[in-house]
């Protein structure tokens, strides 16, 4: 069995395509994700799954790579703790998870801003480059220069979950340059494309973050870091000002005002 | 007090005792004096940048690890939010803990009795009076011994 753990996931879907849907009835989604280079034995750890759930799960994968093997029931370590069914975050993580809302709050604005711009002769380069605006300096500057910063530096920084994410804010910033260069050359496919490539990406490295890697990085969190990083968040916040966020925030209530009396009229 | 269930007498002498290791001794993790919450000054020495538990007086006796699990690297001050008096002095001494000696964590840790719950309210009441703000987590301890819950409030 130890082989197994030791193995890249991408590798082992890749040749036995069972174990991807298996590990998606455990809520586990390896399949579509773009790096894969996570071992075995990282995703079990990562998801936190009940001591139960967790022997049956390799029970069930190993037998899909060697049918012909004879394989034990799982023998259930119960001094393993289960998993808490709510995720109860630390102060400093609950902020950056509150952070993701209005992040979100854009990201479901998106197609509404598409439509907008298809329907218009002249692209409304104002109105990109506002969205691109609160996207550098709100979702990137404020909330991934924290987590970059701060946050990843609690863990292993080169364990292949925290990698994915550095890349997908890569990605990220790439799709914006796009929708910037869309925008000057009055591109409308262009902004299209890239204004949804951020969308899907974005939502899908949000949901990663809240419901797989922060609760992990909390795990491993002593008190005394909690304190200090909580510390430190505030500090990154103050030095910026109050006046950022705040102003962030009313410009997606405009938007959202904006938008939702379009699809009212 | 026949209506207060955090007075009411039980008994559990019959339960079932799991054969632990008590063999070798333990040393105490107390890295201060005083303790009890009227008695220690907020600005001390060691409480400065520390994480702090704040405790109940009942919780060490029905904790077993509590030394091992808890005080191991923490300041600690205690109280017993029933019968103490004065406690507006401990809503300050919190303020002070927070705002003065800038400590960087409050652990409360509680008995699961109702009026127990007293205490989390003094943590909170001293927190909202400072300007600093700092994670604060609640711990609830039942009446045999176990950690009922544990998180960030
Ligand atoms: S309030 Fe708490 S500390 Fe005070 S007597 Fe009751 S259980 Fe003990
Ligand atoms: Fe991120
Ligand atoms: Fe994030």
């Amino acid at each position: 069995m130890e082989n197994i753990l030791d193995k890249e996931i991408k590798g082992i879907i890749d040749a036995y395509p069972e174990v991807g849907k298996i590990l998606e009835e455990y809520g586990i989604g390896c399949a579509p994700c773009s790096v894969g280079s996570c071992l075995m034995k990282d995703i079990v750890g990562i998801h936190n799954l009940d001591p139960q759930q967790e022997a049956t799960l390799m029970y069930r994968i190993e037998k899909a790579v060697y049918p012909g093997r004879d394989i034990p029931e799982p023998k259930v370590d119960l001094t393993k703790k289960a998993a808490p069914k709510k995720i109860m975050y630390s102060p400093p993580v609950k902020k950056l998870v509150d952070e993701h809302v209005l992040i979100k709050r854009l990201l479901a604005l998106i197609p509404s801003v598409v439509e907008y711009i298809e329907n218009n002769v002249e692209v409304d380069k104002e109105l990109v480059l506002r969205c691109v605006d609160f996207i550098r300096n709100y979702a990137d500057k404020y909330h991934h220069m924290k987590e970059e910063d701060i946050l990843f530096k609690y863990v292993d920084e080169n364990a292949e979950i925290i990698q994915v994410m550095y890349k997908d804010h890569d990605t990220g910033r790439n799709h914006i340059r796009q929708v910037v260069e869309g925008a000057e050359n009055g591109n409308k496919a262009q902004i299209k494309e890239h204004l949804f490539g951020y969308r899907d990406l974005l939502t899908q490295h949000i949901k990663k973050e809240d419901e797989i890697l922060y609760p992990w990085i909390d795990r491993q969190l002593s008190d005394t870091q909690v304190g200090e990083m909580f510390r430190r968040c505030n500090e990154a916040d103050a030095s910026v000002g109050d006046e950022l966020p705040k102003k962030y925030e009313n410009f997606i209530n405009k938007l959202e005002e904006k938008f939702l009396k379009e699809v009212v009229k | 007090m026949s209506g207060c269930p955090g007075s009411r007498t039980m008994d559990f002498s019959e339960k079932d005792v799991q054969n632990e290791s008590e063999t070798g001794k333990r040393q105490s993790q107390l890295r201060q004096w005083p303790i009890q919450l009227h008695l220690v000054s907020p600005q001390a020495p060691y409480f400065q940048e520390k994480d702090v538990l704040l405790v109940a007086d009942c919780v060490p006796f029905a904790l077993a690890d509590f030394h091992k699990d808890y005080l191991k690297g923490k300041s600690i001050a205690i109280a017993c939010p029933k019968l103490d008096s004065d406690q507006e002095v401990y809503i300050e001494k919190v303020k002070s803990l927070i705002d003065d000696s800038k400590i960087n964590t409050l652990t409360v840790i509680i008995m699961q009795v109702p009026c127990c719950f007293g205490l989390v309210q003094v943590a909170k009441g001293g927190a909202e009076k400072a300007t600093r703000k700092i994670p604060i987590k609640q711990v609830v301890v039942g009446i045999e011994g176990g950690v009922l819950s544990e998180e960030w409030i």
